[in-house]
Formats: structure tokens, sequence, C-alpha cells
């Protein structure tokens, strides 16, 4: 199979695997225990802590595990469900992970606005000041959106709201390895990740937590993480989590030339062999490719493509079918027809320029 | 290279033992799972159920599941049909004009476009193809024939499938199912409406419509009810009438014996055997003939108005807009709208939709 759809999840790096066989076979002890083995077991886990930390250049103490960005992103809205100020600005490119979870804590009075973009996918920020109200508790932008790859101005957005205190979160699952992060750069107060989209095992993320905010726990039981979150910790997830993040660093470098150059030779080709073909163009997280084929229904180019034993994705399709437009692709302005003939193509660091020929040579097949 | 069937996988056992027939004959099997109807109302919402079912069943048999989406066909060829029936007081017959539209229309077009040389399903009818011409025959358990939902087919739309399980019992499907080690094997089959299932009819409806209640009248003119709205009630009918004689009752019960659209007033008659709910004569329009052309005259043909119901023979007469049937003896409840479906022996040749009935040849 060539696999083509690495925004939806990435192969694990063997290096990863190895240090979570390791650790599932070697360090079993719960890290909550004092005596030797349990001890060890702590220190796996402070050394991923710090891993993560020092990839986006936070403080251990900063970081909290837990399953994964899903969960990190509950963790802050719910928070919001329990504070006085629960008015929430979002964008309207937000992922499910942060429109469902709102749709469900509107019963604790929890008001969303949502700030639109423009046909690139990217917020206006002058829309923002507007949206503002005296019981904004929370503004969450992701960093960088899943299905058409726009990055969010999160440091500008920051700049606007600076005398203003509210705290800002941001999804930020699609953007490690690919786009720095920093942090205290972006000024920012949550984020939230997940391993799996680095080359990381499934099942683990981690949210960044700046110093005096009030998060709560959203998982309820022991002490661990600092009483934010109950659960005795995964640990051979959590290892694999900090070493996948931390190659990701060291990688990044090369992974995003790797990227550039087949999102390069792909659309190259794809204008010269397919010029019916939409590019949905944003500012561009590397490797990840909206296009759409009009007249084509993409449910069926899917099938298609799985067929040639090749993976991509169409958004926001469930498995039983059932395609509805993407509120993404509507949100930059798409019409429902063309929406639903789009697919994301999301190349991954060890893709190859013969598969990106052959992908070509499918389509051309099959359109 | 071997042929490419690809079969629609509902995630009941029919379409389970197809597939698993047409691996065992050794062709390129894939499978689709159909999402026609887009549920919000989670607690009927069983596709994400039935899709699992699909998945085990081919991932025992190796072979690939895919998805399409025809939501957007079935609300505009089949609900939007079955809403104006609804509203004109017919009784509508969704699925066949889902087989019809969907099935081997919407469907038959993506999977060739997917590559398959012929579809199949899980239908209980069989296929065979004599003088030039595919037929289409009743599936051998005659409980569960299922011919009379194929009877708008087309000679292009039956010559592109396959019904693998049209010559077996169902009992038997199960059984093979069973040691398939399909885990769906004991499912309870699909009953009425594929998307209102086991939901309450009326309150299905009540989403779409305004109630506009009116009188129920005896033949005489006499009220002796109110109606919720001529759509929730269809010819024949005797329970949820709410006008006594049920059970327990020494008078006798009361059948709908007609619908009065213009007054919107209901018609009902006691005891099944009053001979307003019997008729003689139907007409039926838009007609089709699988084999492309009418039956001689003189056919030895016989007809059902009804899908649970046994065929009867009768007599044909055709103008250029409709088919005339007269029946060898009245059938009992004929409805508006239904299929009426013809066969000659064990061979579907066609059906319509029943417009009319009467006792005298009138129409």
């Amino acid at each position: 199979m060539i696999y083509f759809d690495h925004s939806a999840t990435t192969p694990i790096r063997p290096e990863v695997l190895e240090q979570m066989n390791i650790v599932n076979r070697d360090y079993f002890a719960n890290p909550s225990s004092i005596y030797k083995t349990g001890r060890k077991s702590r220190s796996l886990i402070e050394k991923a802590r710090f891993q993560i930390a020092a990839a986006i250049g936070a403080k251990s103490e900063q970081i909290y595990f837990s399953s994964g960005g899903t969960e990190a992103n509950n963790q802050v809205l719910w928070t919001i469900a329990n504070q006085k100020n629960k008015h929430v600005i979002i964008s309207s490119v937000e992922h499910p992970a942060i429109t469902k979870v709102l749709e469900k804590i509107k019963p604790y009075g929890v008001e969303t606005s949502t700030i639109p973009v423009d046909d690139k996918g990217i917020v206006l920020t002058n829309e923002l000041m507007n949206l503002i109200r005296p019981n904004t508790g929370l503004i969450s932008i992701m960093l960088a959106n899943n299905e058409i790859g726009s990055i969010q101005p999160i440091k500008e957005i920051i700049k606007k709201i600076s005398n203003h205190n509210i705290p800002l979160h941001t999804d930020a699952v699609q953007a490690l390895g690919k786009i720095e992060i920093d942090v205290n750069e972006l000024g920012i107060d949550y984020l939230s990740l997940s391993a799996h989209k680095f080359y990381g095992p499934k099942g683990v993320g981690a949210l960044f937590v700046n110093k005096d905010n009030n998060i709560k726990p959203f998982i309820i039981g022991g002490d661990q993480e600092n009483g934010l979150r109950g659960g005795t910790e995964n640990i051979a997830g959590i290892v694999g989590m900090g070493l996948a993040a931390e190659l990701a660093i060291k990688d990044q470098n090369t992974c995003v030339a790797k990227l550039k150059k087949l999102e390069k030779h792909f659309l190259n080709n794809l204008k010269e062999h397919i010029p019916s073909a939409k590019h949905n163009k944003t500012n561009n997280l590397p490797g990840l490719i909206s296009i759409s084929f009009p007249g084509n229904k993409s449910n069926i180019l899917m099938a298609k493509l799985d067929r040639a034993s090749i993976a991509v994705s169409n958004g926001s399709a469930c498995n039983t079918g059932n395609i509805k437009p993407s509120k993404v692709l509507k949100a930059i302005g798409l019409d429902d027809n063309i929406n639903l003939s789009t697919l994301r193509i999301s190349f991954g660091k060890d893709n190859t320029i013969d598969e990106v020929d052959f992908l070509i040579k499918t389509l051309i097949e099959i359109l | 290279m071997k042929e490419t069937i690809i079969i629609g996988m509902s995630g009941g056992v029919d379409s389970a033992v197809s597939a698993a027939l047409l691996v065992e004959k050794g062709y390129n099997v894939e499978a689709v799972f159909m999402k026609n109807w887009d549920e919000e109302d989670t607690e009927f919402c069983t596709a994400a159920e039935d899709y699992k079912d699909a998945l085990q069943v081919c991932e025992k048999l190796d072979i690939p599941l895919r998805s399409i989406d025809l939501t957007e066909e079935y609300w505009e060829k089949v609900f939007k049909v079955f809403l104006e029936e609804c509203e004109s007081g017919r009784t509508p017959n969704p699925d066949v004009l889902c087989n019809k539209e969907i099935k081997f229309k919407a469907f038959l077009d993506a999977a060739k476009e997917m590559g398959a040389e012929k579809i199949a399903t899980g239908h209980y009818a069989m296929i065979d193809y004599k003088d030039g011409l595919y037929r289409l025959k009743r599936g051998k358990d005659i409980n569960k024939d299922q011919s009379y939902f194929l009877c708008r087919l087309d000679q292009y739309q039956i010559s592109k499938s396959i019904f693998p399980i049209g010559k077996l019992n169902k009992d038997y499907v199960r059984k093979q199912a069973d040691k398939l080690d399909f885990l769906n094997f004991d499912k309870k089959d699909s009953t009425g409406i594929c998307f209102i299932g086991e939901r309450n009819y009326k309150n299905f409806l009540k989403k779409f419509f305004d109630i506009k209640p009116g009188e129920i009248i005896k033949e005489s003119g006499e009220i002796i009810g109110e109606h919720e709205g001529l759509m929730y009630y269809t010819y024949g009918q005797r329970q949820g009438l709410g006008i006594g004689g049920g059970f327990g009752r020494k008078e006798a019960p009361w059948y709908v014996s007609d619908k009065i659209i213009d007054e919107n007033k209901l018609v009902v008659v006691q005891g099944q055997d009053h001979r307003s709910l019997y008729h003689k004569h139907v007409k039926a329009s838009k007609v089709n003939w699988i084999s492309g052309s009418p039956p001689d005259s003189n056919a030895d043909i016989t007809a059902k108005i009804r899908y649970r119901s046994l065929d009867t023979s009768c007599k044909i007469n055709y103008d250029t807009q409709n088919v005339f049937i007269e029946f060898e003896i009245p059938k009992f409840a004929v409805a508006p709208g239904q299929s009426i479906v013809f066969y000659d022996q064990d061979i579907c040749i066609g059906g319509g939709f029943i417009e009319s009935r009467a006792n005298k040849n009138i129409l």
C-alpha cells in the first residue's frame, strides 16, 4: 500500500517501537510505587516529559500526559464549563474535538463565537476584537488545520488580545515536526499534542499548560500528573511519545525539505496532467494538500484509489460512507459539489517520488 | 483475469452469504456498503452496526469493503416520490423504486465505474438467459421471494446483476452463515420500509407533514369518527382506526375501504367480507415489461397486488398509457400506489403502479 494519509495518522518509527517494546517488557512497575522498579518507571516518564517540553520550548512541569489530542482539548474546554467566564471564541475551521465538545457543554452555559477564515483558511484576526466579551474565558484556535493545512497567526492573535486577560489554547496536533513550535514565542496558555501524528504511538498525547491557569482534571482518579489526570500512566506510550518528539524535532529540517519536494513534484505533475484539478491553496502546512476534482465524488475516487492500493482521505467521511460537505471546506468558500469532490493528500517523511508518480498515473487513469 | 463482481453488502446475512458463494466460485469479489439514508435519529441508526457486521464478513472472506454515499440520489429519486405519494393519499412502494433507481442504477453505475463487470445483491430471485433475453424469476424460497420488488428492472439492469442466493432457502442461508462464522448469522430480517425500520410509521410521517384530520364515514355518509390524516391509513387497514369493532367486541371490525381525497374523508366498512373491500378490475400505470415488450394478450398471466400476497390469474389489456387488469376473482384491499407485479409461471414479467380499482370493467 502507498500511504498518503499522514494527517490521519503516521506509522510508528522503528526506533520508537523498539523503545516501547523494551519498556513494555522490562519496566512494568507502577510509576507511583516508591521501590526501585517503580522509580525506574517514574524516571522514564519524566525523561519523556522533558523531551516533549524541549520540543516546544516549554518546561517539564508544564507538560501533562493524557490519551491524546482529543482528551487534551476536552480538558481545556470542560474547564470552561466549570468556571465563571463561559464564553469561548474559536475559528470556523476547528476540529470536532473542539466543536463537538463545545456543543456538548452548551447546557452548562458555555457560549461560542466563531471567527471566520479567508479563502486560504486563515482566521480574520480583525474580526476577533468584535467577538470579545467581558465574560470571554478562552480563545481556542488550532495551530495548523487538518484538512487544508492552513497555519494560523497565533502570535498575531496573542498580540491583539494582550490587554485582555484571556487564555489562548491551540490545538497543535498537526504541527509538531512540520513547523516550529515555541510556546514562549507564541505566548500561548494551552497547547494540545498527539503522538501518533509525529510517528509516535496512538493513545497518548500531551497538554502544555502555562502556569497561573486554573485547568481542572478531566479524567478523575488518582493523583497522577500532578492531580490533573487520573489513571496509571501509559509508560510505554509516554516513552514512545517523548522519543518520537525528540526525533521529529531533530529531523524537522530534512523532513520538511522532503515534504516540500514531494509536494512540488505532485503539484507540478497535477497541473500538467490533470489541469481541471483545483488545489485549495493555503499558507501551507508542509506535505498536506487539499485538491478538488470537479465533477467527481470523493468517495468514489477514494474507492478507486483504494483498489490501486493508494490511501488518501476525504476529510470528513465516516466509515459507513456517509459523506457530508466538510465544514472546513465550506468555511473557505467551496460550494457543496466542489466540497464533495475534494481529496486530502498528506505526504510523510518516507514517501518517495516514485510513489507520487504512481499517484499521478493512477489519478489520470481513474478520472 | 477473473471477472470482478461488486456486491452490495448490507451487513445482513443474505448479502454476506451471497458474497461467500461468489468467492467460492472464484470471482474477484469486492464489497460496497451503501449509505442511502442520512440518519440523525440515533436511536434507530443501525448503519454503524450494519457496517461493523459487513466488515466482519469481509474480513472473514478477505475481500475489500468500501463505502459509497447515495443519500442524495435516494432522497431525490425515492424519498421525494414517497412523500408525494403519501401526500396524495396513496400507499407508496419505496423499495421498488429503491431497486430501480438506487441499487440497480446509482450503485450499478458506481460499481461499473469502480471496475466491476457485474454487481451482486442478496435478493431472493433468479436470473436466466433464454432466446436472447434475460429473465427474472421468483426466488426458490417461496416465503422470501423478492422478485416483486425487482419488477421495474430492465434488460440492462438484469444483465449486469447476479443473485447468488436466489436458488436457496433462507434457513440454508442462515446455516451457511453460521458455518462460515459470520457473526450476523442470526441477525433479524429487516422489515418494513428501510428508512423507517422499526419506527412508528405515523410518527415518522408527522415530521414531514402537518396533521390534516378529517371525518371517518360509513358508505352511507354517516360520520362515525375522526382520522388524523388520510396518509396514515391504507386500504384494507383494520387496526388503529379508533372506532371500535376491535378485539373483544361483538360487532364486526371496521376496515378502510376508500379514501375520498377531495373531501379528506376516510370511508370504512364493517367485516372483512364486505364487498367494497374487493375489486376485480385494476388500472395500472407506468408498467415496466422486463423483456422490453408486453406479453401476448392470450398469455396465462398472474398478478400480485402487494408483496405479501399470493398471485391470482388475470387478463390484461392495454392502451398507450395504462394496463387494465381483470382478475379471475376479486382481490382484497387493492391499494393505489402499490405495485402490481405480473408473472408468467415462475417468471416475473414486469410491474406497474396501481392507479385505481373497480368492480365493473369501466376503467
